[in-house]
């Protein structure tokens, strides 16, 4: 017999290769998707748009949901899902653009928690002042 | 209109096949961002046997901002305004994306059973509230059952 291929569709399946496949089985906790699918800004999954796994809690993000949460203010650069200082684990990403911005940011946040904390400092220490 | 993003549509469709005990939410067909919110007033408080209606909005940038919700119905309350904004942490500095539409209103139904005068929005009560909390409770009872009937 003789056969002829006429047409034909190549179908792959995707899935990010972790140690630990219990986070991959989790959703992103801010958007809902899982982890083998993309965020929602993103069309196909990759490096472009990674996993993040938080440093200081355990909590884990694709890159461009916790970016987008870091970038406003009112996040405090904290953890969506347990209010700790959002910190990931720099050794499990190669560094892009955005994981450049993600740095900045969680810097920034830093900075300003600093800052607040200063400013309480000094106006503790003009309320002694006053005391004197 | 821009698509709508999987976890409202998730959201949406939990709300309506589990939804929370003694609330409803349902989108607008016109624009599924809107609900049309009803929530019974929790036992034991002064809004109990009440129905109130709410509305919640989903904004474009949700979920990295909070939802704006708004009661419809008249209720006698220091946290809730005449015109039925609410003061409550998370609908606002406290807003994170881990929180939901659920998880929202829950905390708006628990504002019911939990009244903060030290907190207040609405003045007024507010100040009625420490001054004669007996009393405030018994207007709240009165206007819950004036304005917050079921609709026959």
């Amino acid at each position: 017999m003789k056969v002829e291929i006429v047409d034909w569709q190549a179908v792959a399946s995707w899935h990010w290769d972790l140690k630990d496949d219990s986070i991959t089985d989790e959703l992103c906790g801010i958007c809902r998707v899982a982890f083998d699918g993309t965020c929602p800004n993103c069309k196909y999954p990759g490096n472009e748009c990674p996993l993040i796994l938080g440093a200081g809690c355990q909590h884990n993000f694709h890159l461009h949901c916790i970016l987008q949460w870091l970038e406003q203010d009112t996040s405090k650069g904290l953890c969506p899902m347990c209010r700790q200082v959002f910190e990931f684990r720099k050794d499990f990403n190669t560094v892009t653009k955005d994981i450049n911005s993600l740095l900045m940011l969680i810097d920034g946040h830093k900075s300003m928690r600093d800052r607040e904390v200063d400013e309480e400092f000094d106006s503790f220490d003009d309320d002694l002042r006053m005391n004197d | 209109m821009a698509a709508l993003p999987k976890r409202i549509i998730k959201e949406t469709e939990r709300l309506i096949s589990d939804p929370v005990p003694g609330i409803t939410a349902y989108p607008d067909e016109a624009n599924l961002r809107a609900f049309t919110v009803t929530m019974n007033g929790p036992d034991s408080s002064p809004y109990e046997k009440g129905i109130f209606d709410l509305e919640l909005y989903l904004p474009d940038d949700y979920p990295m901002c909070p939802p704006k919700v708004r009661f419809l119905t008249k209720i006698y309350h220091p946290n809730i305004d005449k015109l039925g904004r609410i003061c409550l942490d998370v609908l606002k500095d406290n807003w994170s994306p881990a929180l939901q539409i659920r998880t929202i209103l829950l905390s708006i139904q628990a504002l019911l059973a939990s009244p903060n005068p030290d907190d207040p929005l609405a003045n007024d009560v507010a100040d009625d509230w420490k001054k004669d909390e007996p009393k405030a409770i018994e207007v709240a009872k009165e206007w819950t059952a004036k304005y917050a009937k079921a609709k026959e």
